[in-house]
């Protein structure tokens, strides 16, 4: 140890210990802090572990090199090489009766005194030490002690040592090595071969050199500059890796000649290389002066023919800690764990993690794998605290027929889970135009005009179909001395505000029913806006009061009900100050429109138009009531813009189911992922050319894909029966053609048309219903079906009797039953061995057997097809 | 919230891929021990084996399925250079009994001279295609054209990108709107190389695979959101079903989770550790230390999305 730069070093064997040394050995046991505060004293390592300090052993000074005795001893024995190249044993233990309690401060001298660079254990034979020294003139550098030499403590009794421990140092003195080896040269770093207890790999001044200690004369050598820290792979006892500045060199042993691969070179030079004792392949580096454990994963096994094999090697770095790393050590055990320590003696203790690779299942759960281990992660079900991913929200709608009621349209949104407002005001908007055009087509019927087309293009276009100059008069409002100018209500925009639900069919243009259901569903603000915007300050304030009075209202709206009541023309009464200010500061806004009406200006209403949170549709009724025409097609024209930019599904109103509309699904669609909700949205468009977008067809494609894939063949036939009521184009032909043996006309042709007309079609059967059709040969030339594998009757003839069933399909008129009694009649057959029969007999015997019913046949008809075998998931799920 | 439970996974080295089948009803794992795994779901949502055999003779990197309307087909990728397809074979062994089930191989596509990276099959309406990637930069797609037979497999494309290839994705869209597109990551660390990503487009015109990276390209490419959290090096990512959230692995040892609100800021919505405990959140969050890696894209499989329902523009 240079004594300012600390190394570490985890216990082989009690794996909750390490030793750092720097000009001291301290011991540290490791303690997880998991479930437990921070004791008093101790260090934290990390997040969920801490050490204490156990004891401190100073009495090795000059230490240069350190190494843990391998195999198991309590009381923690450590060899010390020093810089005069004397290697000194010893203990950070307490106890001072162990077995070991001789080898302690025995110390091996060799000849000359000069640097002890490393020191290495033989992991076979545990007394052996190998130490490498400098050089020093021909002198050997590499000299093996055996630690038990001179004496063995297992023979000589307890008191003769305590009597011997008394004695001068002298008998702990070792002078005689083993073996010594590599004459004329120095050694920078040792590591014992597992292959041979007598194998010991040697880094030398210039060269890498395999010592054989069965022939102590010979050594199989290579010349190269890689010669510090070598180290054998664990995993692959052939593979070793040294290093030279900032290169690391990867050796096999079985072809010595040259490296088998040289890591990129780092700028600054490595101080320490080790590979990881928990899993195959992965050697960790270290250089001067950094805060980074670059980690090498060597992904595949070493082979000696492959001479022109690429290694893998992916290259990662992990950063401890934020200072610079003096070191760094491997958990013997724990799966890839290493401890650092830095300069200043601050430790930590982390997991260097593998590669996580991850994928998501299509019902939105996400497995990975991390090692060697597999790992399934889904959402909670019942949790709220976070907003479901449209994925999910995709799939609940699914399982709660979203988009299919038909009769009531706007009921959607509740199936939809009632939570979002724009979808709200999609099925609404939807709503209302399927309304309308039913209503149109029922006066079209009397007096023929383009108007049933104009519904599905939204009010902007209905806007711009106004040709006729509007003129506004003054009204009068109700209940107070005061006249507003207001638009006279052309067809046009009587349509529009129909459109928007104030008023209803036909040319009522009373928005009463529209406030009283707004009081009914307790939207009292939005019922107040409307009646004020209607002119009607009276009922306004009569709703209000409605509303404060009513359980779950809020008692403030009487406050607002009041503020309303003193509204004065005047232009500069307090109250107009007031309100103008005040305004801004409430929450709802309604209410704050409401103010904003009262106080604007004639023909300036901004304040109104431009409040972001009320909805579209009253801002648009509101436009179409009090702008005129160049103003209405400005502002609706960029309302358009912007709904169409944000993918806001309000703006559908506006844009209609047109091109627009689809541009504005898009920017929905592109946003939140929703193909289910465009899907639906777009069939109830009518007009094909909508439908016949490139856009439409493929949110429609995906929707259809999405259920498949969560097996939600159910939903999908339903979809797609839906579909082709709304878009008879899509109708799909006719999978399966039956034909004939003989004559090969198809059979099915009769079959379905003309079932009455089998006039020499046998009898055969016992239904008792005279409007079944009995098809037993082929319609064509009159030859007999194919019989069925079971029953050995034709086919065609309805199911005498299902074994385990009720005698006969009459006599049972439960629907359900009879509808698969329907399907026991059908043809079926195996498309591998083309054996078949009524689908029932089929059923039943397939549910006893895998072979085919046919004799000598051995097809396993029922297995070979595997998603034949999947249950759709709706009949799983509640 | 996210809660991860543990599956025992029994294989006897790193596990290199996870991939679930169209219906996620199964999933096939695949580990540096050579073999390839294939799990079951049972009713009540467990997994369990039901196969598990020597599939290479190195570590197998990816495992991929096929589309089931082309039957139960597995493809998988190796260091030993190889990709090979597998089929799922019914009834013609007792061990259906033992709930295991047989598979064999079809065919192995052995035209790569390095290690096979990655390996998909294409989106199923264009037929029963197959693209493989090596580590000397090579695009390989492959093409049976007998759906009833999986051991004729030809050669159709070599698209050569000249830089190591990590990862392979095909769009999944089957808009006749563009022609089918590969994205090919790499992995290539030096900071001389060129675009990390390349798209290419089949051209029906030429019949051949463009690229339409590095120079002008009729694609706009901007970045909608990036995220430092993992302080390291991003290994994985993946889109779910709808490209809705994205899950991502990185050198921290954590898995996170993204979601876009409604006006596509772009947020972590989940942490968990590699080994599944929850992640003591505060800790995290202000970790001030300087990102690593991360400023060197790594494309070990950053493309392995899949985005049903957007529309590609």
């Amino acid at each position: 140890m240079s004594g300012t730069k600390p190394d570490i070093l985890w216990a082989p064997h009690q794996v909750d210990r390490f030793v750092v040394c720097d000009s001291e050995l301290s011991l540290y046991h490791v303690e997880s802090t998991v479930n437990s505060e921070l004791k008093a004293g101790s260090l934290r390592l990390s997040e969920d572990s801490a050490a204490t300090l156990l004891s401190i052993n100073s009495d090795t000074p000059y230490m240069k090199c350190v190494a843990w005795y391998l195999s198991y001893d309590p009381e923690c024995l450590l060899a010390v090489g020093q810089a005069n190249g004397r290697v000194v044993l010893t203990s950070l233990g307490q106890d001072h009766n162990s077995k070991f309690r001789d080898l302690i401060g025995k110390e091996f001298v060799p000849k000359h005194a000069r640097q002890c660079n490393t020191l290495a254990w033989n992991p076979l034979d545990s007394n052996w030490l190998a130490a490498g020294l400098d050089k020093h003139r021909a002198d050997f550098s590499v000299l093996i002690w055996d630690i038990c030499s001179k004496y063995t403590p297992d023979i000589i009794p307890m008191e003769k040592v305590r009597l011997s421990a008394g004695e001068t140092e002298t008998t702990l003195l070792v002078t005689k090595p083993l073996y010594e080896l590599g004459q004329n040269d120095a050694c920078l770093s040792l590591c014992w071969l597992p292959r041979d207890q007598k194998l010991l790999l040697a880094g030398m001044h210039r060269n890498l050199a395999i010592f054989d200690l069965r022939n102590t004369s010979q050594k199989m050598f290579v010349n190269t500059k890689a010669v510090q820290g070598v180290t054998v792979d664990p995993y692959f006892h052939d593979r070793v890796a040294s290093f030279y500045e900032g290169q690391v060199a990867i050796w096999d042993l079985r072809k010595f000649e040259k490296p088998v691969l040289t890591l990129t070179e780092q700028p600054k030079p490595l101080t320490k290389v080790a590979w990881c004792p928990t899993r195959t392949g992965l050697l960790a580096t270290l250089t001067r002066d950094s805060n980074i454990i670059r980690l090498y994963d060597m992904q595949h096994t070493p082979t000696p023919i492959g001479d022109e094999t690429e290694p893998t090697i992916i290259e990662r770095s992990v950063q401890p800690c934020d200072n610079y790393i003096a070191s760094f050590a491997w958990h013997p055990t724990s799966q890839n764990r290493m401890i650092v320590v830095t300069p200043n003696r601050t430790m930590s203790d982390f997991t260097v993690f593998e590669r996580i690779s991850l994928a998501w299942s299509p019902i939105t759960s996400l497995m990975w794998a991390c090692g060697r281990h597999l790992y399934e992660c889904t959402e909670e079900e019942n949790d709220n605290s976070l907003e479901k991913d449209i994925a999910t929200k995709m799939r609940l709608r699914a399982l709660s027929r979203y988009g299919l009621d038909t009769e009531q349209v706007w009921r959607n949104h509740i199936l939809a889970g009632n939570e979002d407002p724009q979808l709200k005001s999609l099925w609404y908007t939807l709503h209302y135009i399927l309304f309308m055009k039913q209503y149109t087509e029922d006066m079209d019927q009397k007096s023929p005009g383009n108007k049933g087309s104009l519904v599905y293009a939204g009010i902007k276009s209905i806007v711009k179909s106004s040709l006729g100059m509007v003129e506004n008069t003054r009204h009068n409002w109700s209940g107070l001395d005061k006249q507003t100018d207001i638009q006279n209500l052309n067809e046009e925009r009587i349509l529009a505000l129909q459109l928007c639900g104030w008023i209803k069919k036909g040319t009522d243009v009373d928005v009463g029913p529209f406030l009283n259901s707004l009081v009914q569903e307790g939207e009292w603000e939005r019922a107040a806006a409307v009646a004020l915007f209607n002119l009607d300050i009276r009922r306004a304030i009569q709703i209000l009061n409605e509303g404060a009075s009513s359980e779950k209202g809020d008692l403030n709206l009487n406050v607002v009900a009041m503020a309303l009541s003193g509204y004065t023309d005047e232009k500069n009464s307090l109250w107009r100050e007031m309100c103008s200010t005040l305004r801004l500061q409430l929450n709802n806004p309604y209410l704050c429109v409401m103010f904003a009406f009262l106080t604007s200006e004639a023909g300036s209403y901004d304040g109104v138009l431009y409040e972001n949170k009320v909805a579209v549709r009253d801002r648009v009724a509101f436009a179409c009531k009090f702008l005129s025409d160049t103003q209405l097609n400005r502002y609706i024209e960029k309302l358009t813009n912007e709904m169409k930019e944000a993918g806001n599904l309000e703006g559908i109103l506006l844009t209609g189911l047109t091109k627009d509309g689809v541009d504005l699904m898009e920017s929905y669609v592109d946003r939140t992922g929703d193909v289910q909700t465009a899907s639906y949205c777009m069939l109830q468009g009518s007009p094909l050319d909508v439908l016949k977008d490139e856009r439409v067809q493929y949110w429609i494609e995906n929707y259809r894909n999405l259920l498949d894939a969560w097996r939600f063949w159910h939903k999908r036939a339903e979809f797609d029966i839906h579909r082709s009521k709304l878009d008879p184009s899509s109708k799909p032909l006719a999978q399966v053609f039956v034909s004939c043996n003989f004559c090969g006309k198809s059979i099915s042709y009769s079959c379905s048309t003309v079932p009455h007309q089998g006039r020499g079609f046998s009898q055969y059967g016992v239904s008792g219903s005279p409007t079944k059709s009995k098809v037993t040969s082929c319609p064509g030339c009159r030859k007999p079906l194919p019989r069925c594998a079971l029953c050995l009757i034709n086919m065609g003839t309805p199911v005498s009797s299902c074994p385990g069933g009720s005698k006969s399909d009459e006599k049972v008129d439960l629907s359900k039953d009879k509808k698969l009694a329907q399907f026991n009649n059908w043809f079926t057959w195996c498309h591998n061995c083309r054996h078949g029969g009524h689908a029932g007999h089929m059923l039943s015997w397939f549910r006893d057997h895998a072979e085919c019913p046919v004799s000598a046949c051995t097809c396993k008809c029922m297995q070979l097809d595997t998603t034949g075998n999947l249950v759709p998931a709706e009949t799983v799920q509640p | 919230m996210f809660v991860a439970r543990s599956i025992a996974a029994d294989h006897k080295d790193l596990i290199h891929d996870v991939s679930f089948d169209f219906h996620g009803r199964r999933m096939a794992t695949c580990s540096s021990d050579q073999s390839v795994k294939v799990w079951d779901k049972s009713e009540s949502g467990d997994w369990h084996c039901t196969a598990s055999w020597k599939t290479h003779s190195g570590s197998v990197w990816r495992v991929t399925w096929a589309h089931p309307e082309f039957g139960q087909v597995l493809a998988s990728c190796s260091f030993d250079r190889t990709a090979a397809v597998w089929e799922e074979i019914v009834g013609e062994s007792n061990d259906k009994l033992r709930g295991q089930s047989h598979w064999v191989k079809r065919t192995t596509l052995v035209d790569s001279r390095t290690s096979v990276t990655d390996v998909k099959f294409a989106p199923k309406h264009m037929g029963l295609m197959l693209a493989t990637c090596s580590a000397d930069g090579i695009v390989r797609i492959y093409e049976a054209p007998d759906v009833m037979n999986l051991s004729q497999w030809s050669l159709q494309h070599e698209i050569s990108c000249k830089l190591s290839c990590s990862c392979i994705s095909w769009n999944p869209s089957s808009s006749r709107a563009h022609s089918p597109m590969i994205a090919v990551g790499s992995d290539d660390s030096s900071p001389n190389a060129m675009a990390k990503v390349q798209i290419f487009e089949y051209n029906e015109n030429t019949r051949k695979e463009l690229t339409s990276s590095g120079g002008p390209t009729k694609f706009e490419i901007h970045i909608v959101a990036q995220f430092d959290n993992h302080n390291s090096q991003v290994w994985r990512v993946s889109w779910n079903i709808t490209g809705t959230v994205l899950a991502s692995s990185g050198d921290d040892g954590c898995v996170r989770l993204w979601k876009a609100n409604y006006m596509d800021n772009w947020k972590c919505t989940g942490i968990l550790k590699g080994n599944g405990s929850p992640v003591s959140g505060s800790a995290q969050q202000g970790n001030p230390s300087p990102s690593l890696g991360s400023n060197i894209p790594n494309l070990q499989s950053s493309l392995n999305g899949s985005s049903a329902g957007r529309k590609h523009s």
